[in-house]
């Protein structure tokens, strides 16, 4: 699969998760993941769950407006950067999002988020 | 280990805008032959990224930055950070938002240069 399709597989895969089973995003970190959160640091699968899981919301929905991709280097890594919209339930406006991942492969061949940097972009 | 991480991330990052900002043609030591750039979905590698940037379609521009994260690679060494912020082009009435994620790779001389590029803009 050419780089770009996998990207754009791995981040629809992540964002459907998100929207409708949260705490299925737990096999997606492992234990030296690291998400920074609108500033907020944290570390290993456990933790970023318990952080994405305790959002103040109930239900969102993620629309994808942009997913660029890059090699990393030599141990196969991606980086992609993701734009797009978020509606939470409830609310009248969505929020704008960029968010940074760098995907690392597994041994079993499909890959987990070793880097992750999510921020909302204001107006 | 963190808050070094945070600082070399900083201060490559605002390095990288004040380049940017002030002479742009001397980005150029920043990135290698192996450099990639993705900017606004094109797709660059190594002196073509020199040459884009060179020609972009205006004179002067003032990057302002709001938020800058970074964190360790998997890399030996490398970080990577994600800025946003906003760009104004002289002569243009409204600033154009942006974000621009950096993978940065140590140097044997003990800096750093960027081997990875994405640059978007974010439109309202």
């Amino acid at each position: 699969m050419d780089p770009d399709a996998l990207a754009k597989a791995f981040v629809e895969h992540y964002y459907s998760t998100f929207d409708t089973n949260r705490a299925g995003l737990a096999n997606l970190y492992q234990e030296s993941s690291m998400l920074t959160f609108e500033g907020q640091k944290i570390q290993g699968s456990q933790n970023i769950v318990n952080k994405l899981t305790s959002l103040p919301f109930q239900q969102c929905k993620h629309t994808i407006t942009t997913v660029d991709c890059q090699p990393s280097g030599p141990a196969g890594g991606m980086l992609v950067l993701v734009s797009g919209n978020l509606q939470l339930s409830g609310e009248q406006h969505a929020l704008k999002f960029s968010q940074m991942f760098h995907l690392m492969p597994t041994p079993q061949g499909s890959f987990y988020v070793y880097n992750h940097i999510f921020r909302l972009n204001y107006a | 280990m963190e808050e070094q991480v945070e600082m070399v991330g900083r201060a490559f990052v605002e390095h990288y805008y004040h380049l940017f900002d002030t002479d742009r043609s001397s980005l150029a030591s920043l990135y290698h032959q192996s450099s990639m750039l993705t900017f606004e979905g094109q797709k660059l590698q190594g002196v073509d990224i020199c040459a884009k940037i060179n020609q972009l379609p205006f004179d002067k521009c003032h990057h302002f930055i709001s938020t800058i994260d970074t964190q360790p690679s998997s890399f030996a060494g490398g970080i990577t950070v994600f800025v946003s912020g906003s760009l104004r082009l002289m002569c243009e009435e409204h600033p154009l938002r942006f974000s621009q994620m950096f993978h940065l790779i140590p140097t044997p001389q003990g800096s750093f240069y960027v081997q990875n590029d994405i640059f978007r803009l974010n439109y309202g």
